[in-house]
C-alpha cells in the first residue's frame, strides 16, 4: 500500500487534541431541582472550558477518536496495488460492433467491457493518461490522452453499441497516430475478437503492445442470414436462410409478416450447426416482408430480417441489333429493365428510352444518354482502326468495380477493331494488341466494345451477363436500390428527375433530409429494418424502400475468440509499466461517515 | 374581604355550593351538618324506643302514647360536625416551579378548608416540612376563614420533607377526614404518613401537586443539579435518554403513592400547578369524590 498524500498524516494531531479536550472540565450552570434522587446518574463531557479533570471513559470519546483516525486515513489517500499493468499512456480500444450486443454475459458484452474499462480508469495513477477509442464500423476517439478520471468515466459511459462490424485496423491506425515516438504506451483491446481481418499495412507492427481482453462466453445463436424476394411471371416468393450457429440443437418460432401483417408462424428445430432454407409466400400488394425468430437467444440483432417486396420502377432500354440473343438475354436478366429490340432499319431516335444499345450499328447522330455500342461499323463515328487478331484478354484495372466478379481468365476474342487511338474513354478490358472495351463518364456514362460478340467466347462465359449487369447498373443505377444493405453501409440515392426534396425515413421513424437534385450517399444506416425514401416530384410524393439487415455469418457465429492475432510491437520506447493503483479512500471516507453517524446517534441518545 | 389575596371572592362563592363527601358517618364534638352515628337533635326521624326514667321528656311522642298507652321516645339522627385535617407540605421542594407549588398548595388547602368551614365543620390545618409547624386551634365557621387563610400564608416554605414526623400529629386525630397535600417527592416516601392516617381511621385524600416544569423538564445539556431541600449537588448531562429516565422515575413515584393511598382507602389525585385552582377544586376533587 502506498500513500498519495502522506503529508495529510499531520491531521493525526487531531487525535491527541480530542483527548486533550476531554481532560478539560466543563463549566456547568446550576439548576435547582425538587428531587435530585429522581434524576439518573448521568454525566458526559461535551465541551470543556475549565482545566482540568480526570479523563473518564466515554463512548463518545472512543467514537470521536475513531472517526478522526478514519478521516486521517482517508486524507492520506492510500492506494492498493491493482491487478493490471499500466503504461503511462493507456489506450483503451473498446469494441462497439454488433456482436458486442450479445447478452451471453450479463447485461451484455459491451456493458461488461465498460465495467472492466471503468475498473481500469480507477487504477490510473496521478501521472497516467488514458485514451479511449471505439472499435466499430468507424473508429471514434471517445477521450484523448486524458488524466481526468471523472471525464473518462463520463465519456466511456456514453459509448453505445453499433450494428456494424468492428474495423480494428482503422482503430489501431487512429491509436498509432496518437502515440508519439518514445511514448510509454500500451493498448488494451476489450473485444469478443469478432473483428474484420487486419490490413496488411500492420505487418510492420505497432508502436505499442496490445493486450487482448476477451469478452463473451457463448456462441449459441440462431440467426437469419439471408432474405430475398424473387418475382416470376406468376408469383412472388421470399427465400429465407436460417442457421443455428451454436453447438446445441435449438427450437425457435418463425414469424412471417408482410407490411406488419402476420402471415404465418412456423416452429423450427435446428440441430447444432444446421441451416435451413425456407420459401415463403409474398402477397402481391406487399411493400415489405419481415421474418422474425422468437426463442430468446443471446443475440437479437440477427433474429429479424426485412426485405423490400415491391418491384422497383422499370427502365426502358432499346436494343438495336441485327440479332444477338446473348446480348438480349443478358439485358433481360435485370428485372427492372424493359428491353425493346429493333432491327437497325427500324431504328428511330426516341427520348422514351433510358438507355440505348447499338449492336454492330451506329446511327449518324448518337443519342444523348447512357449508351452501349458493340462493334460499330467501319466509317461510323466511334469506329476504330483496322481489325487486329486478338487472343486472351485481361482487365485494364483488376480493381475496377465495373469488373467486379467478372472472370476474364478463359475469355478469348478472335478479332477486334484497333482502339488504341480512340479518344472514347478509358480502357476497361484490354489485350496485348489493343484495348477492347472503353468506358467514359462524360458527357454520359457510355461503353464501347471494339469486337463483335460473335467473334469471342465471352458470351459463352458466366462473365458476360455479369459484365452486362455491371455496365447497365453503372449506366442506369436504380433511384433507390431495393436490395438489402449491411448496417452502416453507404447507400447511393439518385433522385428522380425533377425531384425537389428527398427524405429518408429510418426504421425508428427519424427523418433525414437529403439535398434536392444531387446524387447523395446516405450513410446513416446503423439501425436495421426498412428504410423509406420519399421524393417530391412535381408536387406528388414518390416512395421507394431499401432494407438494412445484419446478414453477417462471422458476426452471427458470435463465438468469442480466445486468441486474436495482433500486430507485433516495434516500439523502441522503454516499457515502464507499473502496477495499477486502486484508490480506497472513498471507502474509508464512507466508513468515516458511518462512524460519525454512530457518534451523532450516541450523542443524541445520551451515551 | 380579607381572604381575597389567597382566594378570589368569586371562587369562595362557588366553593360554598360544594360539600366534602364523607363515605361513612362521623362523630364530632359539636353539632354540625354531618350525619352522626349517634341519635340527637335534628329534623330527620330515626327511630322509636321505650321511655326510661331520666330521658328527656320533651322527646316523648304523645301521639304514640295516646295510641299505645305507653311512653315512647322519638329518636332523631344527630347531625354533628366533621373534623377535617389538612396537612400541607411546605418543604423546600414545594417552593419550586411556575406556578409555585407551595403557593398553589396554600390555595388548594384554603379552598378545601373553606368548603368545610362553610358546612360548619371543624378544620385543622397542619403545615409541615421536617416536622409539623402548625397544629394550632381548629377553625370552625365561615368567619374563621380569614384567620385560617392568614395563617396559611404566614408560613414560609423551606426545609427537608420528613413524613415520619407527621405520624404523631395524625395519631392524635379523632376519626374524620384528612387531606394530605404534597409533591410526594420526599425521602423516605409518604407511605409512613398514609399508614398513620389509616390507623387514625381517617378517610380523605392524598393530593400530589407537581409543577409543569418537573412533569416535563424543558431543559437539556450539561448542568450542576442542586436539590431544593438538601442542597446536595451533582453534575449532570441532560439528554433525551436521561429525560426519559427521569420521567419514568417520577411516574413510578406517582404510581407508588397512588397504590399506597388506594390500599388505605384514601382517594388520590395528581395535579399540575398549571391547572387553575378553580378547576382543581371543581373538576379534579369532584372527580375523585372528595367534594360533591
Amino acid at each position: 500500500m502506498t500513500l498519495l498524500a502522506p503529508a495529510a498524516a499531520l491531521l493525526g494531531l487531531t487525535l491527541p487534541a480530542i483527548v486533550a479536550l476531554y481532560f478539560l472540565k466543563i463549566r456547568r450552570p446550576t439548576r435547582i431541582v425538587p428531587a435530585l434522587h429522581l434524576w439518573p446518574n448521568q454525566i458526559r463531557d461535551r465541551q470543556a472550558n475549565v482545566p482540568w479533570q480526570r479523563l473518564r471513559p466515554s463512548w463518545l470519546l472512543f467514537l470521536q477518536l475513531l472517526a478522526a483516525a478514519v478521516l486521517v486515513a482517508a486524507a492520506v489517500q492510500p492506494v492498493l496495488p491493482a491487478g493490471a499493468a499500466l503504461a503511462r499512456h493507456s489506450i483503451v480500444l473498446i469494441d462497439t460492433s454488433a456482436s458486442m450486443q450479445a447478452t451471453d454475459v450479463t447485461p451484455s458484452r459491451l456493458a461488461e467491457a465498460k465495467r472492466q474499462v471503468n475498473g481500469l480508469i480507477d487504477q490510473l495513477g496521478p501521472q497516467d493518461r488514458m485514451t479511449i477509442i471505439t472499435v466499430g464500423p468507424t473508429p471514434r476517439i471517445v477521450a484523448a490522452v486524458s488524466a481526468d478520471r471523472d471525464g473518462l468515466h463520463r465519456s466511456l459511459n456514453e459509448v453505445s453499441a453499433s450494428n456494424g462490424p468492428a474495423d480494428l485496423s482503422a482503430s489501431l491506425s487512429l491509436a498509432a497516430g496518437l502515440v508519439r515516438p518514445g511514448d510509454d504506451a500500451r493498448a488494451y483491446l476489450f473485444s469478443d475478437g469478432i473483428v474484420q481481418p487486419l490490413r496488411a499495412s500492420f505487418a510492420s507492427g505497432l508502436p505499442f503492445p496490445v493486450d487482448y481482453h476477451r469478452l463473451g462466453v457463448s456462441g449459441e445463436n440462431v440467426g437469419l442470414t439471408s432474405l430475398t424476394v424473387r418475382s416470376s411471371a406468376q408469383t412472388r416468393a421470399a427465400y429465407l436462410h436460417v442457421q443455428n450457429f451454436g453447438q446445441q440443437p435449438r427450437s425457435v418460432s418463425l414469424e412471417w409478416r408482410a407490411d406488419s401483417r402476420l402471415l404465418d408462424v412456423r416452429p423450427l428445430t435446428l440441430a447444432a450447426g444446421q441451416s435451413q432454407d425456407l420459401v415463403l409466400p409474398v402477397p402481391n400488394d406487399a411493400t415489405s416482408v419481415n421474418a422474425h425468430l422468437s426463442g430468446g437467444d443471446v443475440f437479437a440483432l440477427d433474429d429479424s430480417a426485412t426485405a423490400v417486396a415491391k418491384t422497383p420502377r422499370a427502365f426502358r432500354v432499346l436494343l438495336v441489333t441485327p440479332g444477338n440473343v446473348f446480348l438480349e438475354q443478358a439485358l433481360r436478366l435485370r428485372s427492372d429493365l424493359q428491353v425493346d429490340v429493333v432491327a437497325p432499319a427500324g431504328y428511330r431516335p426516341s427520348a422514351a428510352y433510358a438507355m440505348t444499345v447499338f449492336d454492330r450499328f451506329l446511327p449518324a447522330t448518337i443519342p444523348d444518354g447512357p449508351l452501349l455500342v458493340i462493334d460499330p461499323p467501319a466509317g461510323s463515328t466511334l469506329a476504330g482502326g483496322t481489325a487486329l487478331g486478338i487472343g486472351r484478354v485481361r482487365a485494364a484495372d483488376a480493381g475496377d468495380p465495373l469488373l467486379a466478379n467478372v472472370d476474364l481468365q478463359d475469355v478469348h476474342v478472335g478479332r477486334s477493331q484497333d482502339l488504341r487511338v480512340s479518344t472514347f474513354g478509358r480502357p476497361l478490358i484490354t489485350s496485348l494488341q489493343t484495348p477492347l472495351v472503353l468506358v467514359r463518364d462524360e458527357p454520359f456514362r457510355q461503353a464501347l466494345f471494339g469486337f463483335d460478340l460473335h467473334e469471342s467466347d465471352l458470351p459463352l462465359r458466366i462473365a458476360f451477363p455479369i459484365l452486362v449487369q455491371n455496365l447497365s447498373e453503372w449506366m442506369l443505377p436504380p433511384s433507390v436500390p431495393s436490395h438489402s444493405f449491411h448496417p452502416d453501409e453507404a447507400v447511393t440515392i439518385v433522385p428522380e428527375s425533377g425531384a425537389t426534396s428527398v427524405t429518408v425515413i429510418r426504421p425508428d421513424g427519424s427523418h433525414r433530409a437529403l439535398a434536392g437534385a444531387a446524387i447523395a450517399t446516405f450513410g446513416d444506416t446503423d439501425p436495421v429494418g426498412l428504410y423509406s425514401v420519399e421524393q417530391t416530384v412535381a408536387g406528388s410524393t414518390q416512395r421507394s424502400w431499401f432494407s438494412v439487415n445484419l446478414f453477417s455469418d462471422p458476426i452471427s457465429q458470435l463465438k468469442p475468440l480466445d486468441r486474436l492475432t495482433l500486430p507485433p510491437t516495434h516500439s523502441t520506447a522503454v516499457q515502464t509499466t507499473h502496477q495499477g493503483q486502486l484508490e480506497i479512500w472513498p471507502w474509508i471516507a464512507l466508513a468515516a461517515l458511518g462512524v460519525i453517524a454512530a457518534e451523532w446517534l450516541a450523542f443524541h441518545r445520551g451515551f | 374581604m380579607a381572604v381575597a389575596p389567597l382566594l378570589e371572592p368569586s371562587l369562595l362563592r362557588r366553593l360554598e355550593a360544594l360539600a366534602l363527601q364523607v363515605r361513612r358517618a362521623v362523630s364530632g364534638q359539636m353539632g354540625g351538618e354531618r350525619r352522626s352515628r349517634r341519635r340527637g337533635q335534628s329534623v330527620e326521624f330515626a327511630d322509636f324506643r321505650n321511655y326510661t326514667p331520666g330521658d328527656d321528656f320533651r322527646l316523648i311522642d304523645w301521639n304514640a302514647y295516646a295510641r299505645l298507652d305507653r311512653f315512647m321516645l322519638r329518636l332523631f339522627v344527630a347531625e354533628e360536625e366533621l373534623p377535617l385535617s389538612v396537612f400541607v407540605d411546605l418543604s423546600g421542594s414545594m417552593d419550586w416551579g411556575k406556578p409555585n407549588k407551595a403557593e398553589t398548595a396554600r390555595q388548594l388547602a384554603g379552598a378545601i378548608a373553606y368548603v368545610a368551614l362553610a358546612a360548619l365543620d371543624r378544620v385543622r390545618i397542619t403545615v409541615f416540612a421536617d416536622g409539623p409547624t402548625s397544629g394550632g386551634t381548629p377553625y370552625r365557621g365561615r368567619r374563621a376563614a380569614a384567620e385560617l387563610f392568614r395563617r396559611l400564608q404566614s408560613f414560609p416554605a423551606g426545609g427537608v420533607t420528613n413524613y415520619q414526623k407527621l405520624v404523631w400529629p395524625i395519631g392524635r386525630q379523632r376519626p374524620g377526614m384528612s387531606v394530605l397535600i404534597s409533591d410526594g417527592l420526599g425521602e423516605p416516601g409518604v407511605d409512613v404518613a398514609l399508614s398513620a392516617l389509616q390507623r387514625a381511621r381517617q378517610e380523605g385524600a392524598v393530593l400530589q401537586l407537581l409543577a409543569p416544569q418537573e412533569l416535563t423538564p424543558e431543559w437539556s445539556g450539561d448542568a450542576r443539579l442542586r436539590d431544593a431541600e438538601t442542597g446536595l449537588e451533582r453534575e449532570f448531562t441532560a439528554t433525551p435518554l436521561t429525560q426519559d429516565a427521569y420521567r419514568r422515575a417520577l411516574q413510578q413515584r406517582t404510581d407508588d403513592i397512588e397504590r399506597a393511598a388506594h390500599r388505605r382507602g384514601l382517594r388520590f389525585a395528581r395535579m399540575s400547578t398549571a391547572e387553575p385552582i378553580d378547576e382543581m377544586v371543581q373538576l379534579t376533587l369532584r372527580r375523585i369524590g372528595l367534594l360533591a
